[in-house]
């Protein structure tokens, strides 16, 4: 049985969204919405890629000895790969700033479980 | 049919690291995904963003959650 | 030539100055004087800026660029590709110039009390400030939608800052909240742009419009009303309009005041500006308007009523600030070029009145180091001016004339009768009556009752800058109420376009 590539490319960054949001919203412990959150990331710029592959193509890189019209009918659409790149570096300066925050909620709080640290107070 | 593999590894790879309960395991597998995705970048012929995220994805985030866990506690508390 | 720089120094200019101050620690002076002069240059640079659309890289689309167009075979001169725009574009028209220039003003008034109020200003906070604008104003410029969710992401990264730099209780925990669920709604909205970009090939607003009006795309496809709604999920935390009410006001009321004051017109600005995309984009589905105006009724009564249980003023303002957000999409949603002006110049008022308004309690902080109105109380002998100055600003929230939110409420009451929506005008008449209610019940516990023998006034007086600050304030309030002509001149050709 032959399965495209490309569909099962989406199906894995649908599922690493899914799994993100998931451990997002429902799971307690800090670290692992922090990982989860990592994983959402991670699942979109997958999706991304997936979306500007061309099944059978090159990669977009011209060089010198390749013919114009060639290249323009093979190479994989460029765009989605810029924005993964910037997508990618914000995604790890946010992650770092979240981190910084939760080490000083843990020396406050002695605790990395969501539930007791985030508690609305009403005030 | 690396590609199937590796999309596998990664799904399965999210799914363990979320599912330990000693946190630095967790962070250290987070790895794993990270530098799954990084090859199927590659093969998906983006070969630049494949080396950023082998960077980022396999190095720079596990470590940064790892350095994080050390600085705060090991083990994920029982939730009630 | 079509490329106007000083279009891209509106968004450069405080990025660099931001950069700038951060190098500088512990150099109060310098610090203060370069703020200064940055605060007081950005709203200058959109008055002096001529009317134009700047190409960054100077890609301008082929069809304009006469050197590099010759000689290309037909298979390009022939098809659209002829017409798109290959680098990231900012538009710059008068709707863009009064809210550049009004998010520039309130930045101006927020770092002049910032650097009177605190004794050593540090540089930090101002360059969360600037860098919070320089996003903002990228945001209203821009005509990439990539480029918007950069900027998305860099001035939530920025309103985290300025939470944390505030030194508020539990401003931590208000912070994490907020950037945890940033970090949900970011990569959400990037999925919703990046969708679009799919079934068109492109991040250029203006190029996505044309595809579905030649109809390269079927506009109605299920995979585009998805991209609507991860948009709108982007644009709703944005903004802080339900479900994310309860973590905005939350922000509001961790932030210094003229920190919020920041904040808030960052809310509003990036509600205008992705709200106008969002109506751009999908404003040939009836369901965007009936989906648009469905929230912000919501939010205007959620925040409204929630503001009146609270006991402590700076989350009374906070869920009154997003209550009144809900003006703001009533306008955009009722898809009429009357209403969608009304709703651009309810932002413009609402963001000026709301800055005006933390700012004016943010003396009583100052005064009592306390934001609890059960402690509070007394406050109008100590400085019966100031209490004056607050007490307009609730009126002008409120809605009465000649204040300049009267008219703009007033317009958007008429477009909802236009529309044959009446219900919508007698819903804001009666929320505008209990904003007023709930001001006033605050305003009485803080400034009219007797003071209460446990609170402790301090004896530092309220720095010249913040009353002048409000002043200005009421006067900007007065002239708009007065001559709303100004602003809605400037404000008709975007709501126009967007019919």
């Amino acid at each position: 049985m032959v399965v495209d590539s490309q569909l099962m490319s989406f199906f894995t960054a649908g599922s690493l969204v899914v799994i993100g949001i998931f451990a997002a919203l429902f799971l307690d412990n800090l670290i692992k919405k922090i990982i989860g959150l990592a994983f959402l990331a991670d699942g979109v710029n997958l999706f991304i890629i997936t979306m500007g592959y061309k099944p059978g193509g090159i990669v977009y890189i011209f060089l010198p000895d390749m013919v114009v019209s060639n290249f323009a009918q093979t190479a994989s659409y460029p765009l989605p790969f810029a924005l993964v790149l910037t997508n990618i570096v914000i995604g790890a300066s946010t992650l770092a700033v979240i981190l910084g925050l939760v080490i000083i909620l843990n020396k406050r709080h002695g605790s990395l479980s969501a539930s007791k640290i985030l508690r609305d107070k009403g005030e | 049919m690396i590609e199937y593999i590796l999309m596998i590894t990664t799904v399965l790879g999210a799914i363990i690291a979320l599912m330990q309960r000693d946190l630095l395991k967790a962070a250290i597998l987070t790895g794993i995904p990270g530098i799954s995705i990084a090859f199927l970048f590659q093969f998906l012929l983006a070969p630049d963003v494949a080396l950023t995220q082998a960077i980022v994805g396999s190095a720079i985030v596990p470590v940064f959650i790892a350095l994080t866990v050390l600085k705060t506690r090991r083990t994920e508390e029982k939730s009630k | 030539m079509n490329a106007n720089a000083l279009i891209a120094v509106m968004v450069i200019l405080p990025i660099a100055s931001a950069l700038f101050l951060n190098l500088l620690h512990k150099k109060d002076r310098t610090i203060k004087i370069l703020a200064i002069i940055t605060a007081i240059v950005i709203p200058i640079i959109p008055l002096l800026t001529p009317y134009g659309s700047h190409f960054f890289g100077g890609y301008v689309p082929l069809a304009q660029n006469a050197t590099l167009a010759q000689g290309l075979p037909s298979l390009i001169t022939g098809t659209q590709l002829f017409q798109f725009h290959p680098g990231v574009m900012y538009v710059f028209t008068s709707a863009q110039q009064l809210m550049v220039f009004v998010l520039g003003l309130i930045t101006f008034f927020a770092i002049f009390t910032f650097l009177n109020e605190t004794k050593r200003p540090s540089g930090v906070y101002a360059f969360l400030m600037f860098m919070g604008t320089a996003s903002v104003s990228a945001i209203l410029l821009s005509d990439d939608i990539f480029n918007i969710f950069v900027f998305f992401e860099i001035a939530a990264l920025a309103q985290v800052g300025i939470i944390v730099a505030s030194g508020i209780k539990n401003n931590y925990e208000t912070a994490l909240k907020y950037i945890l669920l940033g970090n949900i709604a970011g990569p959400l909205l990037l999925l919703g742009i990046v969708i679009l970009l799919g079934v068109t090939g492109n991040v250029n607003v203006t190029d996505m419009i044309f595809t579905f009006k030649q109809g390269y795309v079927d506009p109605n496809s299920p995979v585009i009303l998805m991209a609507l709604a991860l948009i709108a999920f982007g644009w709703l935390y944005a903004s802080g309009l339900p479900p994310f009410h309860t973590i905005k006001s939350a922000v509001y009321s961790k932030a210094l005041p003229h920190g919020a004051a920041l904040l808030q017109a960052f809310s509003v600005f990036t509600l205008v500006a992705i709200g106008i995309i969002i109506l751009r984009l999908f404003s040939y589905n009836p369901f965007t308007n009936i989906a648009i105006i469905g929230i912000s009724v919501i939010a205007m009564i959620l925040g409204i009523t929630m503001a009146i249980v609270q006991t402590d003023y700076k989350r009374i303002l906070g869920y009154l600030a997003v209550g009144e957000l809900g003006y703001i999409g009533i306008g955009l949603g009722l898809g009429t070029a009357f209403g969608i002006t009304a709703g651009l110049f309810q932002a413009v008022n609402e963001a000026i009145i709301t800055s005006f308004l933390f700012i004016g309690f943010g003396t009583v902080l100052y005064k009592t180091r306390t934001s609890n109105t059960r402690k509070l109380g007394g406050m109008m002998y100590v400085n019966p001016k100031v209490a004056l100055l607050v007490l307009l600003a609730g009126l002008a929230m409120a809605g009465v004339p000649p204040l300049n939110a009267f008219q703009s409420k007033l317009m958007l009451i008429q477009a909802a009768i236009q529309s044959g929506l009446p219900e919508l005008g007698i819903i804001m008449i009666l929320l505008s009556i209990v904003t007023f209610m709930t001001f006033m019940k605050a305003f009485y516990t803080i400034y009219m009752r007797p003071k209460p023998k446990e609170l402790e006034i301090l004896d530092n007086k309220i720095p010249r800058s913040t009353v002048i600050s409000l002043v200005a304030l009421l006067i900007i309030c007065i002239i708009l109420g007065l001559f709303p002509q100004i602003a809605t001149n400037s404000l008709q050709t975007l709501a126009a376009g967007l019919v």
